[in-house]
Parts: structure tokens; sequence; C-alpha cells
């Protein structure tokens, strides 16, 4: 299907004295009809512009690449190169056409000159592989991510392509979409026999291939079948990639002494593997071979010590603990019955928060999850006064939110520049607000000017000192200060742009995705920068996201939104008692919480020392060795 | 403002909505032009029937069409009061002043209110029951023979298809972005015309740099779906003249030798 020799890739230089970008190094590569392949590696690492040989979006400087025998650097190729392999891209939004969803998936057979008749029987056909058939006559804007990401992949199959070609398809979307996405690309796989290319960051996609393919620097590193790459977990770190969660831990569980393959790669095979070795161990002879919770397979093996950690069972509670910070200070945002409607009064009328009663303590580091729509984002602008409350009050250390800064103004007003005298910018500056890719708001000349644009606009002393401190605080130099915000990475321009908020010195640093749409490399550098900053200056942050692992990693505190109401709020560990209903209100939960194990265990590591520990504790009751269990493991 | 609908396609299937779209633009050209002729209010009474039959066939609720009066309702008052007060005319039925109100003045302001709802009635007709993308195609047909003479009809369709499909997305990220830099500190509505257009800089800058960068997507995509221009291309909903489209056809003649017939009422 598709075969390329020595293939090496070369991006045009642009300006003198630049020289050419190598992005591919004599890559080979043999695909065969009807393989899934994933496709992985941090950004940089040339897989987007191996992706886009595979329809001669581009053609190779050097070496040979041909999609069933058809060399793509010859243009009289072109054309059945792209509908051989079809391609989908990773932002939703610029790759439909049309203003109807239906039109849209026409528009490739359309451009193929297929008739009329033979191209309504293709959409057809089309919408009903990705399940969009009830939404042909919708307009694009008004479909979830993971819709328009089917809607773009129907698009291609109405072309017929024997090869379909994925580019992060899942990136920009939350868990329900990515979840979407990944059901319809496995489901098309299986069932008609077309050629899968995925390209991702998500290792749990990539563990559903038939064969993995890793790339480092512009060439290939590895290219196995999933389970042998990912039990190559310690390359893998190194890589920067990571292995899916339940892989590490078996991986960690190896480490320590037990006996488990290092290979598994869905929960179902490490429950079996796993009640394997504790049945052998322990000789529960009594339990089925159903795949059954670790827990309930533990809990006879240490029941005790569970009440020990006094965790197990306790609910998270429902409304906001009345908690005072040490110095028995008031909360720093506190919100009173806050509820928000959207154009309240017309047909568009849309309630988005319903009585939502918080507080925010002084050096919290808090996440908000919830999936899209659950009101999350309309009650962070809340925060810093952009939206303000249809009914309730946000107070912070006790006074209100805005006419606390009114008050002020009001008595210094003559004196004052006209923007520190306006009481929503003493709510922004107080509450520093950075929006879902923020490196889109950056605007001018240079790195410094831009993140001296908040001081500077709000009045504040010392522009200087804070925008130097800020940039320091998200880790870049004075090496950056005259570059143009355009010409930096992805991930640096993040950081500008945090700094950009930071540099207004605010009490509570509100995050929203802030890792969203970067590679696992840049998700951890991320991570660790806000970590360190919290620790540092004891800012409080205030972290949204869709993800359970990021907010686990990171929170001291999560808040759990549905339907524009928080519905669970605690520690971690109190939240990932509850995975079913996490899973029924559409968030991801890290892996490890759906192996039922104890509260309070929702880390790969101390999912492993608690494992260890009880399977050691159960094999010396039973006084079985480890030895003879894997000898005995082996015959089962 | 992702409520903002352009077109305000009302999405069933009515056998207006199956009209051919070159027949409904130039129908909708036809009425508006006829309308002009109207001199007597019976010609307005033969149009509102006309207009109400065919809502009642388009099965598109009365009061979709009637929202679109909504966007000229000042306009409407403003000029109806100007012509109210300022005509001028032998029946005198009220005088303040130099403000009077004449009998001709009252008529006059009627006619011309219903003559602008009228039209809006009719033209909303057209954007509720032909979706965007037909309505592009129906120009592009209509300007075909201008292909003779220089005019990329194609291209301009397709540019209009995407302007429409990304209208939303961009108004989307407008609002995106203004709330940012409101968040910084930036303020778009005071100062003078100077210092007003510079603090546009900071959502005028991102706003271009995205929509570069989509466009420039969007061309990738476009090429990745074989798209070059109108070359050998086929439509799914090609348009064919239909028996019903003939059928409009006549309905609108008839509609014209009525409103003809009011002026020798």
């Amino acid at each position: 299907m598709i075969k390329s020799e020595n293939l090496n890739f070369e991006y045009a230089a642009f300006g003198e004295g630049e020289r050419p970008a190598k992005a591919l190094r004599d890559i080979n590569l043999r695909i065969n009809e009807g393989e899934f392949v994933a496709i992985l590696g941090h950004n940089g690492s040339g897989k987007s512009t191996l992706a886009r040989h595979f329809n001669a979006l581009l053609a190779p400087t050097g070496g040979t690449f041909r999609v069933r025998g058809l060399d793509t650097r010859d243009s009289a190729n072109t054309w059945e190169i792209r509908q051989t392999a079809g391609m989908v891209f990773q932002n939703p939004d610029n790759q439909i056409i049309a203003t109807i969803v239906e039109e849209d998936i026409a528009f490739g057979p359309e451009n193929l000159g297929v008739p009329p008749d033979e191209i309504r029987r293709r959409v057809d056909e089309a919408l009903a592989a990705v399940k969009m058939t009830a939404y042909a006559d919708f307009p694009p804007h008004n479909l979830s991510g993971g819709q328009k990401q089917r809607v773009a992949i129907a698009g291609v199959l109405a072309m017929r392509p024997a090869c379909i070609v994925l580019d992060e398809p899942s990136a920009m979307l939350d868990p329900s979409g990515r979840r979407e996405v990944m059901e319809t690309i496995t489901r098309l796989s299986r069932e008609s026999g077309i050629t899968v290319i995925l390209i991702t960051h998500f290792m749990e996609e990539a563990a559903r291939a038939d064969r993995v393919i890793v790339m480092d620097a512009g060439q290939i590193v590895m290219d196995d079948a999933p389970r042998k790459i990912f039990s190559r977990v310690d390359e893998m770190n190194a890589l920067g990639l990571g292995v899916p969660q339940i892989t590490e831990l078996a991986f960690e569980l190896k480490k320590r002494g037990l006996d488990v393959r290092g290979d598994v790669l869905t929960i179902a095979e490490f429950m079996s593997e796993f009640s394997r070795i504790l049945r052998v161990s322990s000789e529960f002879g009594v339990h089925s071979s159903e795949i059954s919770p670790i827990s309930s397979e533990l809990a006879q093996a240490g029941e005790e010590s569970h009440c020990e950690e006094g965790l197990s069972g306790r609910p998270p509670q429902e409304n906001a603990p009345e908690k005072q910070t040490p110095g028995g200070q008031a909360p720093v945002l506190e919100l009173k019955g806050v509820s928000h409607t959207y154009s309240p009064g017309s047909v568009f009328e849309k309630s988005a928060l319903r009585d939502i009663n918080l507080a925010i303590n002084e050096g919290e580091i808090v996440a908000i999850i919830g999936h899209t729509g659950s009101g999350k984002s309309t009650l962070i602008q809340h925060f810093n006064a952009l939206l303000r409350p249809t009914s309730g009050e946000i107070l912070t250390r006790g006074e209100p939110l805005l006419s606390a800064a009114a008050s002020k103004k009001r008595k210094r007003r003559k004196k004052m520049p006209p923007s520190e005298a306006n009481p929503t910018n003493q709510a922004y500056a107080h509450v520093g607000l950075v929006f879902q890719y923020p490196e889109h708001q950056l605007f001018e000349v240079t790195v410094y000017k831009d993140v001296a644009f908040g001081p500077t606009r709000m009045g504040l002393s010392d522009v200087d000192s804070r925008t130097v401190a800020a940039l320091e605080s998200v880790g870049l130099g004075p090496e950056f200060y005259e570059k143009s915000p355009f010409e930096l990475s992805g991930g640096e321009k993040r950081r500008a742009a945090i700094a950009g908020v930071l540099a207004m010195t605010p009490d509570v640093l509100v995050l929203d995705e802030p890792a969203a749409g970067l590679d696992p490399r840049g998700r951890r550098e991320i991570f660790a920068q806000i970590k360190k900053m919290h620790e540092e200056s004891g800012i409080t942050v205030v972290i949204v996201s869709h993800s359970m692992d990021d907010a686990a990693a990171l929170a001291e505190r999560i808040i759990v939104m549905n339907e524009g109401e928080i519905v669970a709020d605690g520690t971690p560990s109190e939240i990932f008692t509850r995975g079913d209903f996490l899973t029924e209100i559409g968030l991801d939960v890290p892996q490890i919480s759906d192996l039922g194990l104890p509260a309070g265990i929702f880390t790969v590591d101390a999912a492993a020392d608690y494992i260890a520990k009880r399977a050691a504790e159960s094999g010396e009751t039973c006084g079985n060795s480890h030895s003879s269990s894997a000898t005995k493991g082996e015959g089962l | 403002m992702s409520k903002i609908t352009i077109g305000q396609f009302y999405p069933i299937n009515s056998p207006v909505h199956r009209l051919d779209p070159r027949v409904k633009i130039l129908g909708t050209i036809f009425y508006i032009t006829v309308l002009l002729f109207v001199n007597h209010f019976a010609g307005y009474i033969v149009a509102a029937v006309f207009i109400a039959l065919v809502t009642a066939i388009s099965r598109v609720p009365p009061a979709l069409i009637f929202r679109g009066l909504r966007a000229i309702i000042f306009i409407l008052i403003f000029a109806s009061l100007i012509n109210l007060f300022f005509t001028r005319g032998e029946h005198v039925l009220f005088a303040f002043g130099f403000i009077s109100i004449t009998l001709e003045g009252v008529v006059f302001a009627v006619q011309m209110i219903c003559r602008l709802v009228l039209l809006i009635l009719g033209s909303s007709i057209l954007t509720l029951t032909t979706s965007p993308i037909r309505l592009t195609d129906g120009i592009e047909a209509l300007l075909r023979p201008l292909k003779y003479v220089g005019v990329p009809s194609h291209d301009i369709a397709m540019m209009m298809t995407i302007a429409l499909r990304f209208i939303p997305t961009l108004a989307d990220e407008m609002e995106k972005i203004t709330k940012a830099q409101k968040a910084r500190g930036a303020q778009f509505d005071n100062g003078g015309l100077i210092s007003r257009a510079k603090s546009l800089v900071p959502l005028l800058v991102p706003l271009f740099v995205s929509a570069f960068k989509r466009a420039d997507e969007l061309a990738t995509a476009m090429e990745a779906r074989c798209y070059r221009g109108d070359i050998g291309r086929t439509k799914m909903k090609s348009s064919r003249i239909k028996r019903s489209d003939v059928f409009a056809m006549l309905i609108m003649l008839a509609f014209f030798f009525a409103i003809f017939a009011t002026r020798y009422l």
C-alpha cells in the first residue's frame, strides 16, 4: 500500500543565512493494505511532515515515496494519490468548507467529478459510517468538536479512499469527543478494512493500533506491535512520550519484584493478569475466573488496613466545605449563591450557572473539572468580573469584588489614570485569567512589550520589574525579550502569554486548560512550571481541565462541575472514589481509578506500592513464595 | 455571539425549499421590482396575499419571517415619521407650528411601510428557504454566462461559501480575544477616535494572525480533498429546472398581472 525508500525531506530556507530544515531522514517504511498504524513522537519529531507525504501534500526531497505504486513526486499522480489516501487534520474548524454537513461531505466527490446520484449515495453511506446521519442538515458551527471531526472523517470516506491518514484528530477535543473519534476510527479499521494511519499524542489511543511507529528527530526509532513498544517503558519515557498508565503500572509492579507481564495494554488484561498472580500467591481458589475489581480480591487480603486508611467508601462532600485558612482570613475568592443566565428573556435564554457556593482560600491549588458546556468557563469568567452574576454575589477577602474597587475609585478618582480607576480593571488585576490557547492573544512586536501590556494598561507601578519577574517565573530569559512572539515555539508562546497575565501580579491565577494541544513533554513542562510558581510565590492557582490526570497531578482540591452546578468538591482521593459517576458525566478518569482500588490511590506509584504491599502480605500469610507462584502461574 | 445566524436558513423540506435557487433568486428580484410598480392599496393586498400563500407553502413559521423586520424597525419608524410630518398636501389633519400632518402624508407613510415590509418579508422567504450554499450555487449559476467575459463566477461563489462558513467561527474567536485582552486591561469603548483605533490593535492583530492560519490550513485541507477550482467538478445537488420550477414561474407571472391590474383600479 505505502512504501518509502530512504525518504528525506527538508523545508526550504526562508531567509538568507538560514539553512534548510531537515525534517525527515532516511525513512524506510512499508505499510500494508488494511493495517492500523499509529505514529507517535513529540512535536517537531517529523510525524506531521511524514503524514503530509501520504497524500502528496509534500513530495520527498530525497528518496522515494509510493502510494499503491504511484510516485508522489510525479505531479500527474497527485489527484489519484489524494483520492487513495485521504487526510483528516487536527483543527476541526479549519477543514470543513461548506455551511451544511452533507454538502461538506459531498465536497470531495464533487471535486472528483462523481455523478450527482452517486455522490448522494456516497454521502449517505459516509454519514452512516460515522453515525452522523441525524445531523445531515446541521450547520457545522452548531456541532461539538467530536462531531465536527466525524464529519471531517466522513468527508474523506466519501472519496472512497483505500487509506485514511489522521493527523492528531483528537488533540483539540474533550474526552467525550476523543472517545467518539477513537470509536469511529477503530470501527472503520475493523469493519471496512480501510488502512488507518493515526498520528497521536495519546498513548491509550496508540495502544489500539496493530502497529506503532515512534519518531524522533526526523527518524523512525521504533516500529513494532504496541505491546512490544510499550513494554520498553524507559525508552519511551526518555523520548518524552510515556506509555499508557496501565502499562506503566504493570512495569512498576515488575520493578517491585512481582511476576507481572510487562506488556499489558488494557484494563481487562491487567485484571486477568493480576488476579492470576494474586490467586496463585494467596491461593484464593474460590474466586471464579471472571474479571472482577481488584479491591474485592484485595479486600480479603487486607481488609483491616483499609479501614485504618479511613478513606474507602467515604463519599466526597456535596457542597463546598467551610474551610478556614490557617490565619483565619476570609477566602481570597468567595461566591455566594451565584447564578448566571445568558441572554435572559430571549429565545436563546440559557442558564449556565445555578446557585454556586464556593470558597477558594489563599494559597490553594484547585482544579475545576467538567465536560464542555458544564459551566466551568462561565464560572471562571465570574472570578475576575468579565461576566457579572445574574444573581448572587462574589466576595474577595470578605469584600464584594467590584464594589471594593469602586469605592476606592470614588475617593481617588481624579488622581488616577483612567484605566486604574476602572473597578473592573482592579478585578482583572486581582484575578489573572489565562484563557484556553492563550497564545492566540499575543500581538505585540516583542515578547517583552506583549508581557508589559497588561501592567501598563492597568497603570501599575514598576512595569519593568513586574514584566521581568513574570517572564522569569515562566522560564523565559532575557534572550527572549526582543524576539517577536510569533517566532517562538508553541510551548514558549504559551508561556509568554501566561507571563502576560502574571505581570499584573494577580492574587489568584486562573488557567483554562493550560496544557490543551501540547505534546506529552510540553504538558509535563507546563505543569512543572505552574507547580514551581505556586510553591515559590504561594500564589493561589485555579486550573480548569477536562482531564482528571492533570487534576490529579497538580491539585490539592478538585471541584467537579456538571450542568452548571458544583456536583462534588473535595480532595483528589475523595473525588476519585467516584469513578463511575465521573464517567457518567462525561469525564475522563485515570485508568488507575478503573481498577477499583481503595480510595486515595490514583497515581501509578501509589497503586504500585499498594498492590505490591498487598501481594506481599497475602503471599506471606499463605506461606507462598513468588517463585512458586510464577511457576504455577505459567500453568494457568 | 455564537448565536449569530447568517442567512437564517430554516432547514425543512417544503415545495418552496425544493425550488431551484436560480428560480428563487430571479423570482425575488422580479417580486421586488413588481412591488415598485404598485400605486394602489389593492396592489399591496395582492402582494400580501401572495406572501402569505408562499409562507404557508414553505411551512416556515411566520414568526421567523417577521423576525427579519426587527432589523429595520427603526428605519421603518424614522422614515414613516418623516413622511408623516413633512409631506405637504391639501388635506391638513393636524397642525402645530411648522409641523403639519396631512392626509397625503398619512397615505404616503402607510404605503411606504407596506412596501418596505413586503419587500423584507419577500427576501426573508428567499433566505429562510434557501441554504446559503444553495444560494451561492444559484448566484454562481446566474453569473456563469459572465465567465465568458472574464468573471470568475466559480471562485466568487466559493469565496462566498467560505465566508459564510467562517463568519460564526471568527465571531466566536473575536469574542474570545476581546475577553482575553479586556482581562489584561485593554479598553475598546472610550477615548477619542485615534485612541479607539489604537485600542483595536490588540484585537485585530491576533484575529488576523488566526485568520491567516485558518486560511492556510483550510487551503491545505481543500487540496487534500482534491480541490482544483471548477475543473471537472460536479454537484451533488445539481440544479435542473423541474416542473415545479416552471409552475413557480407561472405563478410569478400571474402575480405580476394581478399587480398590474390593480394599477387600473
